[in-house]
């Protein structure tokens, strides 16, 4: 694991309009209030999962990071849960432990170590999101 | 929030995607379903014998509430003088840090007109007499009493209240009474912080508009929240091949609010 510092999001890692998230019920169990949304506050790091906990109301992504000192951190990152990943490509078996990915977060506004899960790169080059885009078609599937 | 509702806002609820032609077949073929509405329900299949089940409409896979249109209404409701007093009291609490989240966070289910616009499916079970809604969030159940019995008497107060039903052609009338006032409403329907009292008389109108949409348009009555009753609209999309999957809150949640509404998150 190469060591990485948290970067302020490329506009590459931008495919959801954040706002979109916020104004609508995509989340029904609680508000964003706690993440950054913000389009230049969006985040991503790199690192290696260890555990990738497939539950309700959220999905949880522990990732260790090293920072710039060469230290080991534990980051944690909530998703969307099993019933909505599931439905949009994801499965249990998405983030094994010991793979190395790359992800977009919302941060923490208080500043502590975790986030929300925007975007998920995967080693062979997948892309996986968290959201659609505003812009994609709705999910229905016999229209 | 909510938006107005123009001849544009219904054609673009209808799918601004489709084309102009669909957009039309679609407007003809609702004019037979008005005129099957204004019939009086007593000639219409109530689905009340396992033989007269086949003659209501297929309502089968499960729904998604659209969220991209979200919960439309002509106009915000009027509030009375002590439910505007709630929400700007609980508007208010925000600017102290309270109030960003509802009990919702911790995993209480929101009520009757909160839990019909989740992000996840719901679906329709038709049995003789009575329509069951499986509700995947918070994996809750309605039921609706299509057998011609009247409301309870004295009726518990309970989230999703006591329920009633007619058929009107295709359209299911759903009427609700008892809904228990400490149910959450939901975080996104009407002004912030308001509830529903146990006074509040709730009347759902559920149709399937094309086979791949349906429509719920619910009047809330409730005298000591609302001056006037307030109508709701909301669009469901049909998804043949998905199930109804388990959905338990409490089974890893990170984000339970204290008692005043301040977020919670819990790292470790």
């Amino acid at each position: 694991m190469k060591a990485t510092s948290v970067k302020t999001m490329k506009t590459s890692y931008v495919v959801f309009v954040a706002t979109f998230l916020a104004s609508t019920s995509a989340f029904s169990h609680h508000s964003a209030v706690m993440f950054d949304f913000g389009q230049d506050k969006q985040k991503q790091i790199e690192g290696v999962v260890k555990e990738f906990q497939w539950t309700n109301p959220h999905t949880w992504i522990v990732l260790a990071v090293k920072n710039e000192a060469g230290e080991i951190e534990e980051w944690g990152f909530e998703g969307m849960s099993p019933n909505w990943l599931g439905r949009h490509g994801w499965s249990k078996r998405t983030l094994e432990p010991g793979a190395e990915i790359a992800m977009g977060f919302a941060p923490l506004k208080d500043g502590r170590k975790g986030g929300f899960t925007l975007t998920v790169h995967l080693p062979d080059g997948t892309v996986l999101q968290e959201l659609p885009a505003q812009s994609d078609p709705p999910t229905q599937t016999d229209r | 929030m909510w938006t107005k509702i123009t001849t544009m806002g219904i054609d673009a609820l209808k799918g601004a995607r489709r084309s102009s032609i669909a957009a039309a077949l679609l407007m003809i073929s609702i004019v037979p379903m008005v005129a099957c509405e204004q019939s009086p329900s007593g000639s219409s299949p109530q689905g009340r014998t396992w033989a007269e089940l086949p003659k209501l409409p297929d309502w089968s896979g499960v729904w998604e509430f659209d969220f991209r249109t979200g919960t439309k209404s002509e106009s915000p409701p009027k509030l009375t003088p002590r439910a505007d007093a709630e929400s700007k009291a609980f508007v208010g609490g925000r600017a102290r840090g309270e109030n960003l989240q509802s009990v919702l966070a911790n995993c209480v289910p929101p009520g009757l007109i909160g839990i019909m616009a989740q992000p996840y499916p719901i679906e329709f079970l038709f049995t003789p007499g009575k329509v069951t809604i499986a509700i995947e969030t918070h994996s809750q159940m309605r039921r609706i009493f299509t057998d011609g019995r009247p409301h309870p008497e004295d009726p518990d107060p309970a989230w999703h209240g006591h329920s009633i039903g007619r058929w009107e052609g295709d359209t299911l009338v759903a009427d609700t009474v008892a809904l228990d006032p400490t149910a959450p409403l939901d975080d996104q329907t009407g002004p912030p912080g308001i509830r529903l009292s146990d006074k509040a008389h709730v009347v759902e109108r559920i149709r399937a508009i094309d086979d791949a949409h349906l429509r719920i348009t619910t009047k809330i009555e409730d005298p000591e929240t609302f001056v006037e009753p307030w109508t709701i609209v909301r669009t469901y999309l049909r998804h043949r091949d998905w199930d109804i999957r388990e959905y338990i809150c409490q089974q890893n949640n990170r984000d339970a609010a204290d008692e005043k509404g301040r977020p919670g998150f819990k790292l470790d």
